[in-house]
């Protein structure tokens, strides 16, 4: 008998998944916090609507991270939603992970065609303004420099929220 | 230095040369095409070229399915919808668009409501949306630069929120771009030298942002040695065919460059700029393309240096030293518009085409949401847009 063919199941990358899990659970608690204590991110967000939904997430059916706009600030809203006015995806998990675990910044991701974006180009121009702020409280300048353009200068008042997010927003989503 | 990760796309089938066009049905008739429905604009008509059109189909046997002629120079939706009902009228099967960057972005549109079988154009913004095969479409381009006939993006107004909607798909590039000089000889010189700016902002932006990568380059560069040496050529006489047959020429590579490596800071203000001054996207392009170029230097300096060679030629390169090539390239751009200012006018300055410096808050405001700004190497906020405003101005 000769040999025999049949279909491959593809396997999962549960580590992957996990991590990505996380990151879009930290980036949610902290994208909630940053956009009640940080005027510059409040400012951002101010010209999206109430009921606003963002969502990015991993092709095909990988994890995802919704924010809503409920009360003039951003609610991480776990994976509530499938489909909102801004979803950004990555085309797969590899690419998620690289901008996720932070290798490579969002801009050259988007440049490298790692991600797709659906919905309004100014809205994913404010998403990317706001996501480079919050990059400056989440890491140190040494991987921030990796990751955005220009790092933005961390006067006193924005160490402390730098702090508060980084200490009650992210944990208890405050 | 190779990008660790880059992505290349261009399935354009390009006829390029003296009578090209000539090969029109047979090239339909390749794509299974029998009824093909021509899109164009007023000018086209105005400029008799519709007529070398109609010719290429003479003792073809093939029927014109319709021609749609009232493409306006800020298409929208409702053009779209309307071309859509004449197209099933007369039972077209193709489309093909003849003209500048309207007319060829309104069929992409179409294209995408007939293959989708849609009836709200909409539905469709935003990247990567469309699944279904598209109808056979060929371009055949009337000006020298929007490169168009090489992309796969559109820029269609949503005509209820009265906004521009961007479309951008890889089912979305032509089959076929047919580059014939004789479509290009009527532009008046101010036209071709817009335009011409245009594909060298292109090129330069396509050779210096975020996703270049070596087939992009090879493209830019060459585009931009012909548009150095053709451009003042074409706009000077435009019946110089050989002139004009490299601007074509250099367009599409330029088109086919930035479609790959997108563009950057030039075009996020060129379009801010156009959109609320009404100013030609090529003017604007030329305008701001050596303040663009001098903003972003900290990054890019190595390879605007490397631009000198394709703009100046080998002797100018070899003259000036290492350090100084980039600066020499920018000053070379800037003799570039002096010369097109001489030879028809062409405005230098954001003051000389009328733009009221009271608009230029809201230029930068807008400028700063352009998604083609992801692209540029440096970053660009309010404040710095503002500053490259001002400089731009007078």
């Amino acid at each position: 008998m000769g040999k025999k063919y049949g279909p491959i199941k593809s396997g999962v990358k549960w580590f992957k998944i996990l991590v990505a899990k996380i990151v879009f659970f930290v980036l949610g608690r902290a994208f909630q916090s940053a956009t009640k204590h940080d005027p510059d991110i409040k400012k951002e967000i101010s010209v999206w609507r109430e009921g606003f939904v963002l969502i990015m997430r991993v092709l095909p059916n990988g994890p995802r991270m919704v924010l809503e706009k409920l009360n003039g600030r951003l609610k991480y809203r776990g994976a509530k939603y499938d489909d909102g006015d801004l979803v950004i995806s990555f085309k797969n998990i590899e690419c998620a992970f690289l901008v996720l675990t932070p290798q490579v910044g969002a801009a050259q991701a988007f440049a490298e065609r790692r991600m797709t974006v659906k919905g309004d180009l100014g809205n994913a121009m404010i998403f990317t303004r706001c996501l480079t702020i919050l990059l400056g409280h989440l890491y140190p300048q040494f991987i921030c420099r990796r990751l955005v353009k220009r790092v933005a200068p961390m006067p006193l008042k924005k160490q402390m929220i730098k702090l508060v997010i980084n200490v009650v927003g992210i944990p208890f989503g405050l | 230095m190779l990008p660790s990760y880059y992505e290349f796309f261009n399935p354009v089938k390009i006829l390029s040369g003296k009578n090209a066009l000539d090969n029109l049905p047979y090239e339909l008739e390749q794509l299974g095409a029998k009824r093909p429905i021509i899109v164009t604009d007023k000018g086209v008509i105005k400029a008799g070229l519709i007529q070398v059109v109609k010719s290429a189909f003479d003792s073809s046997g093939m029927v014109i399915g319709a021609i749609y002629d009232d493409v306006p120079p800020d298409s929208s939706s409702d053009v779209v919808n309307q071309i859509v009902a004449v197209y099933r009228e007369n039972g077209c099967d193709a489309i093909v668009a003849v003209g500048g960057g309207s007319p060829i972005d309104t069929a992409k549109g179409v294209n995408i409501v007939l293959s989708e079988n849609s009836d709200d154009l909409m539905k469709f913004e935003g990247a990567d949306r469309l699944k279904a095969p598209m109808k056979p479409f060929i371009v055949i381009p009337t000006t020298a630069g929007t490169g168009s006939e090489v992309t796969l993006a559109a820029v269609i107004k949503n005509t209820a929120k009265n906004v521009k909607m961007a479309f951008a798909s890889h089912l979305l590039f032509p089959k076929i771009a047919i580059l014939d000089p004789r479509m290009t000889t009527t532009m008046p010189p101010h036209i071709t030298a817009m335009t011409g700016m245009d594909a060298l902002a292109h090129s330069m932006e396509a050779y210096t942002c975020l996703q270049k990568n070596p087939l992009s380059d090879a493209y830019a560069t060459a585009a931009i040695k012909l548009i150095a040496q053709y451009l003042p050529k074409a706009v000077e006489n435009g019946k110089d065919m050989e002139a004009r047959m490299a601007m074509a020429n250099a367009a599409t590579m330029a088109g086919a460059a930035f479609s790959n490596s997108m563009v950057g800071m030039v075009h996020s203000l060129g379009h801010a700029t156009g959109a609320i001054c009404h100013i030609p996207h090529g003017l604007a392009m030329s305008i701001f393309l050596p303040f663009g170029l001098e903003y972003n230097l900290p990054k890019t300096e190595a390879m605007v240096a490397e631009l000198l060679l394709p703009l100046g030629g080998e002797a100018e390169y070899v003259k000036v030293a290492a350090g100084q090539r980039a600066a020499r390239t920018i000053v070379l751009v800037r003799k570039f518009q002096q010369t097109l200012f001489d030879l028809c006018g062409l405005p230098r300055t954001l003051k000389e085409a009328g733009v009221p410096k009271n608009k230029l808050e809201e230029i930068a405001k807008t400028a700063i949401n352009d998604g083609t700004l992801s692209f540029n190497p440096e970053e660009l906020d309010l404040n710095d847009a503002l500053n490259v405003l001002n400089e731009a101005y007078s």
